[in-house]
Order: structure tokens, then sequence, then C-alpha cells
């Protein structure tokens, strides 16, 4: 019988949530690759997607999406629709997908990155806050995608290696009960 | 272990509760995203939305201050970077580039001067609503026996001979010639020239003359006029050719000789020609510019006290302003007969 403590699930989401807050408004600024940023919404979302899904998932996209709506300049909802419909789909089997699995996990999340990035930035060319469509693609979408996969790795590794073994590494909070 | 057709999670489970799909929440979140991008497309900043947003990035501020903060050191070490990896055409392009600039800063530092002086002659056309014309010196004396230059107004721009000219720091001069694009200001500091003139502070009335020195020489005051050192020399309006009041220059020494009727006062003009280039020429003069009848009685009385002084008879045939002890120019509307 697996017993599911909840507050610790919370306790983790929400220090998860701080981490990826704090990087999308202090890192994510300054750190770009020509006219692209990291998305901590979309790490943040994708890791609750592949280590919870379903109806959480769902929601938490929303609201992460909404937070990255909130701190740019673009219009609001936006990436709310965009992380609500990926976290969706990587949430799908509503199990853990993460654990011990980097490479699939890599795989799952490039392919989302992708998507809400392409999905997003053409968006803004067809309300007019983007100029070309060579613009949009490479110098955004691709240089958006590449960061923000480059900065989710630390945390697939966190989730899938040195989560799962758990005691080894003293556990903590995320210990071997999951998120 | 119970048979049931859910497929059994693998890995380290999250709970023994399935959340439904969410399906439910998909749909619902997909609505309001969309009422939201519809609606921040229509309002853009305005609106409610953008109070929101306002809002949020106020409470964040101090995250993104903290980041900008400790991404500085970082930032610069980019540009080190960047700059050691320089090439060759990078430093010409930036080279040109420097010069480039450096032209256009020196350009827009003398419009701004320019600016400067021009806000200064508008000031006083204001503060003493001055009926005037502007114009720019284009050129200095072409030989060295007079103190004269060149303005770019003549007479088809309603420029006469006798008319004054000023600056925005004092009275330059007065016109002499008139060309149909062109005149010639004499200075006041030329030896042919003498301007009506009278101590700011005392009111005493006495001519401005030029000297060979480029300095001024204050005549006729009484040598137990009350003059210091720093009074203000201004026109007194007399004659009817310079506005009353406008600014001439400064006393820098006082002398009274034993047994002199007057006082030998040097004055240092507030205007350098060669210093001007944007100056007013007075076209003409409102009643309250020239002098009154209350001005011209006390510049008689003192000349009448003066003469006495000196034992000479007196002549107080109207006081005029003017250039012109020569006479020979014609300038002036009034020209000076003077003592």
């Amino acid at each position: 019988m697996q017993v599911a403590d909840r507050n610790r699930e919370a306790r983790s989401a929400a220090v998860l949530a701080v981490i990826c807050g704090v990087a999308q408004l202090a890192l994510a600024p300054n750190i770009g690759l020509g006219n692209g940023r990291a998305n901590f919404a979309l790490i943040f979302s994708a890791c609750v997607a592949l280590l919870v899904g379903g109806r959480r998932a769902v929601l938490v996209g929303f609201f992460a999406g909404l937070f990255f709506d909130l701190s740019t300049t673009g219009p609001i909802g936006l990436m709310a629709f965009c992380l609500t419909v990926s976290s969706f789909l990587l949430g799908l089997e509503e199990r853990n997908r993460m654990s011990g699995d980097l490479a699939v996990t890599l795989a799952l999340f490039c392919g989302a990155d992708l998507g809400v990035s392409l999905v997003y930035h053409l968006a803004m060319l067809l309300v007019g806050q983007a100029d070309s469509l060579l613009d949009v693609i490479v110098f955004r979408t691709l240089p958006t995608a590449l960061l923000t996969a480059v900065f989710f790795v630390p945390f697939a590794y966190y989730f899938s290696r040195m989560h799962v073994s758990g005691s080894g590494l003293g556990g903590g909070h995320f210990g071997k009960r999951g998120f | 272990m119970p048979l049931t057709g859910t497929r059994r999670p693998s890995g380290p489970t999250l709970g023994n509760a399935r959340q439904g799909g969410g399906g439910g929440a998909l749909v619902a979140c997909v609505i309001v995203s969309i009422a939201l991008f519809t609606a921040s497309c229509r309002m853009g900043d305005e609106g409610p939305l953008g109070l929101v947003r306002g809002a949020f990035q106020t409470v964040t501020s101090p995250v993104r201050y903290l980041g900008s903060t400790l991404s500085m050191p970082f930032q610069g070490l980019g540009n080190v970077f960047t700059n050691l990896t320089a090439d060759q055409q990078t430093l010409s392009e930036l080279r040109e580039e420097n010069e480039r600039l450096r032209a256009r800063n020196v350009e827009l530092e003398e419009a701004a001067m320019s600016v400067e002086r021009l806000q200064g002659l508008l000031d006083l056309q204001d503060v003493n609503n001055l009926q005037s014309t502007a114009a720019h010196i284009i050129s200095g004396s072409t030989d060295s026996w007079s103190s004269t230059v060149t303005i770019d107004k003549g007479s088809l721009t309603g420029v006469s001979v006798g008319m004054p000219v000023t600056s925005s720091s004092g009275v330059i001069g007065q016109i002499v010639e008139c060309g149909p694009t062109t005149s010639t200001v004499r200075l006041i500091t030329d030896e042919n020239s003498s301007v009506s003139a009278m101590l700011q502070s005392s009111r005493l009335q006495g001519m401005l003359e030029g000297t060979v020195g480029d300095q001024l020489r204050l005549s006729l005051i009484p040598s137990d006029g009350s003059v210091s050192i720093g009074d203000v020399v201004v026109t007194s309006g007399l004659g009817g050719v310079f506005p009353k009041g406008l600014p001439l220059g400064e006393v820098t020494s006082v002398e009274n000789a034993p047994g002199a009727a007057y006082l030998t006062i040097v004055v240092e003009p507030y205007a350098h020609a060669e210093n001007n280039e944007e100056v007013l020429v007075i076209t003409s003069l409102t009643e309250e510019q020239q002098a009154t009848e209350e001005d011209i009685a006390a510049a008689d009385a003192q000349d009448t006290k003066g003469a006495a002084a000196a034992g000479e008879p007196d002549d107080s045939s109207g006081e005029g302003d003017e250039e012109g002890a020569a006479g020979a120019d014609g300038t002036g509307d009034d020209a000076y007969q003077g003592v």
C-alpha cells in the first residue's frame, strides 16, 4: 500500500515553484542566446506534469503560464494556453515518468519545449509583436528552446537519478516518496 | 493483489489516487487562457489586465533587481571576452564611428551654444518689449581705423541707417551704412561713437564714447556726482535712437582730477562683438522706451550745473542720442549736437 504524503508533495511543489519563479524573474532576463530566453515556467510545469500529471499538472501549467505572461510584455494568456496544453499532454499517463529514465525524460521535454516555443513565438508574430518569420524561428524559437532545454537538464537529472536513489543521498524533503 | 483494469504505476508512486485525467481542467483552463489572450490583445496595457501586470511587476521588482545586480560582473566579463576577440574590421569600424560621432558632437555643441544665444536674445526682446529683427554678424572691420562689424540684414529687410544694434549681453552699436542685404554697424567702442547714457543707480546722465583701446569713457558726469566702481551704465533714451535702459557696460575706474568739472570714468563694455554672432536690430521704439520729459529736464539741469562749474556757457539744445560726433555718417534720427 502506498501512502500518499500530500503535505510533502505540496512542500516540494512549493519549493520547485519558488526556485523556478526566482529563476524566471532574476536569471532568465540576464542570460540570453540571440533573442532567446530560458522559460522556467515551462520547466516547472513540465516537472510537475512528468512527475504527477493529470488535473494537477494542467492547473500548474495554467498558473505557471500566467506567471510567465505577467512577467513579460506579451499578451496575457498566451503562455498560459501553451503550458496548459503541454502539461496535459505530458501528464496524460499520470505517473512518474522521470524516475530512472533521464533520456526519455529529456526527449519528452525537448518535444514539448520546441512545440511551446514555436507556438508562442508564431502567435507573437500573428499579433504583430514580431517582425519576420525568420526572426521568429531562427533568432527566437530555436535559441529559447535550446536554453530552456539546457536549464531543464539539472532538474531532470535530479528527479530521475538522485530523487529515486533516495536514502543513499539522505532523501531530504524529496525522499523516496516522490514529489 | 486485486485484479483491476487499471495499469499499475511504475516507479515510486505519488499517491494512491488518480486525478481523473484532467480533461475538464484542460477545457476550463484553455477557455480562460483564450479569453485572457483575447482581452489582452484588445485592451493592450490599459484596463484591468494592465493593472494586474503593473502590480505584479511592482511586487516582483526586488527579485529582478537582485538578478540584474548579481549578473553585472558576469556581463562585464562577457564584454571583456568580446573585446579580446574583436577583429581588425570591428576596430576600424569603431574608430570610424568614433570620429563621426566626435564631429557630430562638435556640431551639436555649436548648435546648443547658438540656441543659448538666441534664447538670450529672445529674452531680451521680451523683457524690453523691443521691436526688432534678428541678424548675424558676418564679418569684422576691414581696416584698423574703425571698429565696425557687418551684419546680414539690409534695406530689403527693413533695416536702415541709424538703427541701434544690441545683443543679449548689451548694446553693440549703431548702423552707419546700409546696403540691400548687409549693413555696417559702428561699435560703441569706436572712437567716433558716442551714446547717450546714464548711471543706473544715480541716474546721472552723460555720454559714453569709444576710445582707441576698445574701452569706453563716460563723460559729462559732474565731479561731485556719486559714482563707484561696478556701477552699471545703461542707455538713457535721450535722442530717441537707443531704447532706454539697455545695458552698456560697467564702471571700472573713476578719477576726479583737482579742479576738473567732470569725472574721468572708464567703462568696460558688456558686449563684445567678436563673441556675438546673433544680434538684434531695433527697428522702432515705443513711447515708454524713449526718454521722458522729466529725463530731459534732469539732463538739462545737470548740464547747466556742470557748465557752471566748468565756467562754460550753457548749450542745452535738445539732447539726442547719437553716433556722429564726427557728424559725417548721418546716423540716427536725432543726432546729438552735444556740448
